[in-house]
């Protein structure tokens, strides 16, 4: 649905652009307020407020949370360990997708294995990860890490292997040494696909990494929501999920707001 | 009386996206006679699908009417049936699934859709080809699915969209002289869109020039020939060539740049 | 990407064999190795152990029936969530694709709520609904349902308008419309968008029954960990591999089947 489809005959003319503007960002956003109008209108009549704290009490959770920085150190190590493993990811992902498409030896010995674990739901690998690793950060970047592989590995590879074969003929033909040719051509022009699977990673992470923390961990936001619900904290729970949501849904924006500039600038 | 005349009159079109109107269609009035074949040229954009898909009822007017047998329209109806210039077909239903659809949605039962579909099937020269999806036809089997499918369903008018204009040209000119026969045949009015002089003025009784962008009638052209004779023979003659070069001339008008006027 | 068709060419086998070579190489080193005692038994136990030498291994667990009691609960509790969000999410995608106040109303909840990592709410739902099957189904239900609804909504935007035109011209009223051509167009985006469900309900199910408890797959796989049994652990792990794998399976031969037409 467009602006277009609402506007009235006339209108344009007669109410200044920036108030049409954020009219139209209240229409939009009609629908949000209402569903929290619901949850609050619900909370402490239709359900006890214990069960379904308002929207204002989580609001001021979150809000001491933050202040306080009592969720400061969880969401720091989260973040870190989100991080580290969508960073791994791209690295081994990226070199893997492009030698398994440009090299059929690489692809023989490796395609097998990614084959194997493509079917495991990775959150079910937790429990291997822990007798590996024990709990803590580094299972919880491994399992981040094999998350987010497989669709980086997959992006990387369908591209690499449509790359213009003219392109590698025309640099060599120029004499670039063919080790090299990975790393200046096809890299670059599988560029565009790569970012997408890191963006598709992007939410993956996030699962993985909450999985991760419920199962195999001590610190962490998912620790956090699982520890503030076995005391009895609900309200603070409610928060810490709303600061896991906040944090996912801008590392998805944010992505997506660099991927655009960057996309821009080359 | 015999039915599926078109009465146009003072037909307007304005699109409007994204705060942006363009006026398609200008002040247009056009009668129809039923039984006619009736084809309409114009330069690229003039708005010759925009007329097509409003008298379809797909789209609304911005001014004026458009009338079937003295009825205003509303909306698409089973009176009028389309080809698309993309076929348009189910891609999840068989040709046969395909052509039965109108029958289906017209409650004919079961036999005796089978029974009409095959006759349409058989009269395309797609016998054989009845359990195939749209995917395994070639561009010229799909459109002759699509034409089978709208003669299927019996509307009187046939509206169509460049039809033939993405086939080859012995192929265009087999479908041509097929649809002829079906125009004879089954008494259509036919309402055909091309941007090619020599298709247009070889099918029709009529042709309808548009001016340039917004699109309105410029003129029309009789074509009077006697279509009893071989293809050959049609075109080879003085008059056909004659009538031809009005058509052609016209349009040309339309085509030059603006300033060459 | 192809998701519906599996070749079998000579060059695929060729490079099928080759694969099974070099795996065939890493299980043989597997063996040997921890057969000799250079890995702790804990973090890595013989392959021999895993597939049938012990208890706990893969094969005895099968015969007495663990793994497929627990494979089962499991699987149900995936599939009857899977079910239910794909009925809820293609009605609400088509129709917030089709209707202006359900796109008003619908979109930006769908762009609020998408990212929420729904896992996140398993403690939520234990505090809910407690630790039992309906609390698992519902959370399943909300996960799957936002990629059911999106690929169903963003499918049916683009339907190509002279199919439904052509529908509308053959005298199909509003309402066939949806069942007799907006969904059947729709559903190689709809099919897609199940097959980005189905392991999300998986991991929903496995991590659910790992915090919770209440037996399956997940709980076994866990109860390996704390026992201190690694065997059981891996023997869970084969199970849940043959699980997906089959369950993947499933969901690309029914698409091949419902889209033979594609
Ligand atoms: N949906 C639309 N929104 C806005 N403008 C449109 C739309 N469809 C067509 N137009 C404009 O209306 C005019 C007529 O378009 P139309 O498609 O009817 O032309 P046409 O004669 O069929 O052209 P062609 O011979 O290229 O098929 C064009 O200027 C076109 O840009
Ligand atoms: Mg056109």
């Amino acid at each position: 649905m467009s602006y277009a489809d609402f506007r009235l005959d006339g209108l344009e003319e007669s109410v200044p652009e920036p108030v049409q503007r954020i009219a139209w960002f209240v229409f939009e956003w009609i629908p949000l307020a209402i569903l929290v109008g619901v949850w609050e209108l619900m909370s402490g009549t239709v359900v006890p407020s214990v069960v379904l704290p308002s929207p204002f009490e989580v609001g001021a959770a979150v809000w001491e949370l933050l202040v306080t920085g009592d969720v400061l150190p969880h969401l720091q190590i989260s973040l870190y360990r989100v991080g580290v493993g969508l960073a791994l990811s791209i690295v081994v992902g990226v070199l893997l997708g492009v030698g398994m498409a440009r090299s059929q030896p690489v692809e023989n010995v490796f395609e097998v294995f990614l084959a194997l674990i493509y079917p495991i739901p990775k959150a079910a690998l937790v429990p291997l990860a822990i007798l590996w690793l024990g709990v803590g950060t580094e299972t919880a970047i491994l399992i981040v890490f094999l998350a987010c592989l497989l669709p980086i590995v997959l992006n990387s590879y369908n591209a690499a292997q449509d790359v213009d074969q003219n392109l590698i003929w025309s640099a060599q033909m120029m004499g670039m040494p063919s080790w090299k040719i990975p790393l200046k051509v096809v890299i670059p022009a599988t560029f565009p696909s790569i970012l997408t699977g890191i963006r598709q990673a992007i939410p993956i992470a996030f699962i993985a990494l909450v999985s991760a923390e419920l199962i195999a961990s001590n610190e962490g936001v998912g620790f956090e929501i699982l520890r503030y619900g076995e005391v009895g904290a609900y309200t603070l729970m409610f928060a810490v999920l709303v600061i896991i949501s906040a944090a996912a849904f801008f590392a998805v924006r944010g992505y997506e707001w660099a991927e655009r500039r960057l996309i821009r600038w080359t | 009386m015999v039915e599926g005349h078109v009465t146009i009159s003072n037909l307007e079109k304005v699109y409007e996206s994204g705060g942006e109107r363009t006026k398609a269609i200008d002040d247009l009035s056009l009668e129809v006679p039923s039984g006619e074949f009736l084809s309409v040229v114009g330069p690229s954009g003039c708005g010759k699908s925009t007329l097509l898909y409003l008298i379809a009822g797909f789209l609304d007017e911005s001014a004026g009417t458009i009338a079937v047998d003295d009825v205003p329209i509303d909306g698409p109806g089973t009176d009028r049936g389309v080809v698309f210039q993309d076929y348009a077909l189910f891609p999840w239903r068989t040709v046969m699934g395909n052509v039965t659809y109108g029958l289906e949605q017209k409650g004919v039962d079961k036999k005796e859709r089978q029974d009409t579909a095959q006759k349409f099937i058989n009269m395309m020269d797609l016998d054989g080809f009845e359990d195939k999806y749209p995917k395994e036809l070639s561009g010229g089997m799909k459109q002759r699915v699509a034409l089978a499918r709208t003669l299927a369903y019996d509307p009187k008018i046939l509206l169509m969209d460049e039809p033939f204009g993405a086939l080859d040209q012995p192929l265009r000119e087999a479908l041509q002289d097929h649809l002829l026969d079906i125009w004879r045949d089954l008494e259509k009015t036919v309402i055909f869109i091309t941007h090619d002089v020599e298709e247009a003025v070889y099918l029709s009784e009529r042709v309808m020039i548009m001016t340039r962008h917004p699109g309105t009638k410029k003129t029309a052209v009789e074509i009077d020939v006697d279509r009893t004779q071989p293809r050959e023979d049609i075109i080879m003659s003085d008059e056909y060539t004659a009538m031809k070069n009005d058509v052609w001339q016209s349009l040309r008008e339309e085509t030059k740049p603006q300033a060459q006027l | 990407m192809d998701v519906g068709s599996a070749t079998f060419d000579r060059s695929s086998l060729v490079s099928f064999a080759k694969g099974t070579v070099s795996l065939a190489v890493v299980l043989v080193l597997w063996e040997v190795v921890t057969q000799l005692g250079m890995i702790h038994y804990y973090f890595l136990p013989p392959l021999s152990d895993i597939l049938f030498a012990t208890d706990s291994s893969f094969v005895a667990l099968t015969a007495d029936g663990t793994l497929i009691y627990h494979g089962y609960l499991t699987v149900r509790r995936a599939l009857v969530g899977l079910v239910i969000a794909t009925v809820l999410g293609i009605a609400v995608g088509v129709l917030s694709a089709r209707s202006k106040i359900m796109s008003w109303f619908w979109d930006p909840i769908i762009e609020v709520g998408y990212p929420v990592p729904v896992i996140a709410l398993v403690p939520v739902f234990i505090f809910w609904f407690g630790t039992g099957d309906v609390s698992k189904i519902a959370l399943v239900t909300l996960g799957c349902f936002w990629p059911v609804a999106i690929n169903a909504r963003n499918a049916t935007r683009e339907v190509d308008e002279n199919l439904i035109w052509s529908a509308r011209m053959m005298g199909t009223s509003d309402r066939e419309l949806l069942r007799r051509v907006v969904v059947p167009a729709a559903a190689p985006g709809i099919i897609s968008g199940l097959q980005i469900a189905l392991p999300i309900s998986l991991i929903i199910t496995f991590v659910f029954e790992m915090v919770a408890g209440g037996g399956g797959l997940g709980h076994i796989e866990i109860q390996g960990v704390r026992s201190f049994d690694s065997v059981q652990v891996y023997a869970s792990l084969i199970a849940i591999m043959i699980l997906g794998f089959a369950l993947d399976r499933a969901l690309r031969i029914l698409r091949h089947r419902l889209l033979a037409w594609t």
